[in-house]
């Protein structure tokens, strides 16, 4: 038998008790090398052993119960998506699309890890498996060809109770298993199953130990006699240097997921909290912290919602929903009509909120429903030991949501119930303090709330990149009044935009796709490069400075100042 | 007590007496020697100190020190109060011995296969490459029995020693002598203990563990 790269059989590559929590395992199988390593959900992650930025071994990454960072330059990858979650020093602070590493198929069970080089078989379990508790034995590296090893087992049986050959490179010596785990074309591990724990087990575990390692002594005399076998060579399809690359800042609208409403409850007074889940228990897409999804309603409306679960916890999707009482359309119906069990449409998670991850001193400061984006942050700060202060401002002790999900922070976490208005601009003051060098603060709340958190912080001397707020809604009336010329430089296309209708609006009619969401200028996704001409900005998405500099514009609000823009489109 | 290291950044056996003093959370001053490329440990001043030409060395006071292993359990003896760090035992102070002799064959392999490839030592690598995994296969299954046995360290104490501290970073260096150590799971689940003694500090190819799940 040769080894081949493609074999799609299951093989062992560890042991259960090889990942502990906050380990990552170095394994290898038919020449690829592995990464493996249990998240604190339990679930088991089998990747392909280099960081995608520059091939660093995750193996020597740290393990941070949701997420793997790598040891060098800090690029995150998520537990079961293996999505990358955070590019440090990228001027957007993090991927604004998928950006995965290469999985592997795993299976835990019997004690062992399972994997396969490809999806392209079902893990079928070796016969007499279901009957029985299984006890993993030391595994035995052997440097020898996984045929000589397998041979070699089977010299082990005596003569009156020969070996049975299974499928999988394994062999079944009486009731012990043993199965070989072709490493490379020189090189196996033994990993073998005792059936149920045996009645003196450091005994009879070093009884066995002592037999495999004289085995091993053995192949390993014999395997320097012959010529070294050529190890495989498995090719790694790069991943698409689009993909591997920087993303771009706007990411175009993507399609729409079935999801189905696993539980709705009462997060608070006036906070009905939805738990999203694929229907067939797949993890979701990786997010960020500060991301949010778009729901699509019942009724046809399309509403943003910010995921508020923690680091790689892909499972489902958590929102809270305020429950207005005067509200026309989207919440309401999401609170009134919407029950468990009923399947919703969302889009991928998207992030106009990114959080930095290399400041010395993180501040999050909550509005009433603004906590959901700033729960998801302060719970990714959480694991990563980073510092950060959690304020979150509500009318009422009966207002507060998420209060579990609050409890179990580790940071500081401040609740500030029932302030009247005044003492709110003053708590607010005390909690930035005055700005030093890598501190930031994230704020989502009420507009009010925004401006005093933008105007106070100013006053305190931190600067405009240090302040990060998330607009959902633009409360400004457009001024759609203008008409002008606009000059698609890519598409090359001149069209005339009346009054009263959007660039969006103008360029969709000419045929171009182009992405939205809000169109109301507060997301972000419609985002432009200008190359020439003057705007009118009308949205709350860019701040000042990027509003002055005359680079961007959203183009589903914003006009011209001057006869033409040329956009980068 | 005034305690003086001459130290080279790189050496993992003066990273050694760096990483106990700090646990200890002892002061000193640090002389920095050329080892590479300056070869200042074999200058007539340095040969003064240490006629066998090898760093470390330490001086506390009026006394100077040489030996890394004869250095860890002087400091071990004299400033940790809780005696854990080199226990008074006779048994344990057999075990802990029997490990840093174990550390010196480590040197010996793991960290002379560095010298070759990192440094340009003239040593014979494959020779050396192969002792470092006779000794790893030996520490893996000794740490493997050792976590069955309720055991997380080298010595037989439920806290780790010097013994541990001797051996632990020629372990962590063997890649950079070409040694990998994926056939070592249970030596790579002993190295993230190691990395998560409170105190542990870090050397150039030796990093920190993540943080261990906190379980209340
Ligand atoms: S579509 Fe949201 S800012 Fe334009």
């Amino acid at each position: 038998m040769t080894l081949s790269l493609s074999d799609p059989n299951w093989y062992p590559i560890a042991s259960s008790e090889d990942l502990p929590f906050r380990h990552v395992y170095q394994g290898q199988l038919l020449g690829r090398e592995l990464a493996v390593w249990r998240a604190d959900d339990g679930n088991v992650n089998v990747w392909e052993n280099r960081c995608l930025h520059r091939g660093v071994r995750l193996s020597i990454g740290i393990n941070e119960g949701a997420e793997l960072k790598c040891q060098y330059h800090g690029w995150r990858y998520a537990n079961r998506s293996a999505g990358c979650t955070y590019i440090p020093a990228h001027p957007a602070d993090a991927p604004a699309r998928r950006i995965e590493n290469r999985t592997y198929p795993v299976v835990e069970a019997y004690g062992l890890i399972w994997s396969a080089a490809n999806d392209d078989k079902p893990f079928t379990p070796f016969p007499g498996a279901e009957t029985g508790d299984w006890f993993a034995l030391r595994p035995m590296p052997v440097n020898a060809t996984p045929e000589a090893v397998l041979a070699g087992l089977a010299g082990l049986a005596p003569d009156d109770q020969p070996a049975q050959t299974l499928p999988g490179l394994a062999i079944r010596l009486g009731d012990t298993l043993y199965f070989v785990q072709p490493v490379d074309a020189g090189r196996s591990v033994i990993r073998g199953l005792l059936p149920g724990q045996p009645a003196d087990t450091i005994v009879t575990l070093r009884h066995i130990n002592e037999t495999l390692t004289k085995l091993r002594d053995r192949l390993e005399r014999a395997a320097a006699r012959q010529p070294a076998p050529t190890p495989l060579q498995p090719v790694f399809e790069r991943v698409s240097a689009d993909l591997a690359t920087m993303p771009d800042i706007a990411i175009p609208r993507g399609a729409t997921m079935p999801v189905v409403v696993k539980r709705k409850w009462a997060s608070a007074d006036g906070v009905i909290g939805f738990e999203l889940a694929d229907r067939d228990n797949r993890h979701l897409p990786t997010f960020q912290p500060g991301a949010h999804i778009d729901v699509h309603l019942p009724n046809g409306l399309t509403r943003q919602y910010s995921i508020t679960n923690g680091p790689g916890d892909l499972l489902s999707y958590v929102i809270g929903v305020k429950q207005e009482s005067a509200s026309s359309g989207g919440s309401k119906v999401l609170v009134e009509t919407v029950r468990e069990g009923d399947v919703l449409a969302i889009s991928e998670p998207r992030n106009n909120f990114p959080l930095r991850r290399d400041a010395t001193r993180t501040v999050l400061i909550a509005g009433g429903i603004g906590i959901t984006p700033l729960l998801s942050m302060a719970r990714f700060l959480d694991k990563s030991a980073l510092p950060y202060e959690l304020h979150y401002f509500t009318r009422a002790d009966e207002q507060i949501a998420f209060r579990s999900e609050l409890g179990a922070l580790h940071g500081k976490v401040v609740l500030h119930t029932g302030l009247p208005r005044p003492q709110i601009a003053d708590t607010i003051a005390s909690a930035l303090g005055t700005w030093r060098l890598a501190q930031h603060v994230y704020v989502c709340g009420p507009a009010a709330m925004l401006e005093t958190v933008r105007s106070t912080a100013a006053a305190q001397h931190w600067p405009e990149e240090a302040i990060h707020f998330e607009y959902f809604k633009n409360d400004k009336t457009i001024d759609d009044s203008s008409s002008f010329e606009i000059e698609l430089a890519r598409s090359a296309m001149t069209l005339h935009v009346p009054a009263g209708k959007t660039i969006l609006e103008v360029m969709r009619e000419a045929g171009l796709t182009v992405p939205s969401s809000c169109e109301q200028g507060a997301c972000g996704t419609c985002l432009t490069a200008v190359m020439e001409g003057e705007v009118d900005h009308q949205d709350v998405y860019l701040n000042d400075s990027e509003k002055a500099s005359n680079s961007c514009m959203m183009t589903c609000v914003s006009r011209a100042k001057s006869q033409r823009l040329v956009l980068d489109i | 007590m005034s305690i003086t290291l001459y130290d080279f950044e790189l050496s993992g056996n003066c990273y050694k007496l760096r990483l106990l003093m700090s646990i200890l959370k002892l002061r000193y001053d640090v002389i920095p020697i050329d080892f590479y490329p300056g070869r200042q440990h074999k200058s007539d001043a340095f040969l003064r100190l240490n006629p066998f030409g090898q760093l470390p060395v330490l001086q506390d006071d009026d006394l100077t020190l040489s030996d890394s292993g004869a250095i860890l359990a002087y400091l071990a003896k004299k400033y940790d109060a809780t005696g854990q760090w080199f226990p008074n035992d006779p048994a344990i102070t057999a075990q802990v011995l029997r490990w840093h002799a174990v550390a010196d064959d480590i040197t010996a392999t793991s960290s002379a296969a560095r010298l070759a490839l990192g440094m340009f030592y003239d040593v014979d690598l494959e020779k050396a490459q192969q002792g470092a995994h006779r000794i790893f296969r030996l520490m893996d299954e000794h740490l493997w029995f050792g976590e069955r046995e309720g055991r997380d360290w080298l010595c037989s104490p439920a806290h780790p020693t010097t013994a541990d501290i001797a051996c632990f970073p020629y372990v962590m260096l063997s890649e950079e002598g070409g040694i990998a150590r994926q056939d070592y799971p249970a030596l790579r689940r002993w190295t993230d203990r190691v990395r998560r003694i409170p105190g542990f500090i870090v050397m150039s190819g030796i990093f920190p563990a993540g943080r261990a799940l906190e379980t209340v």
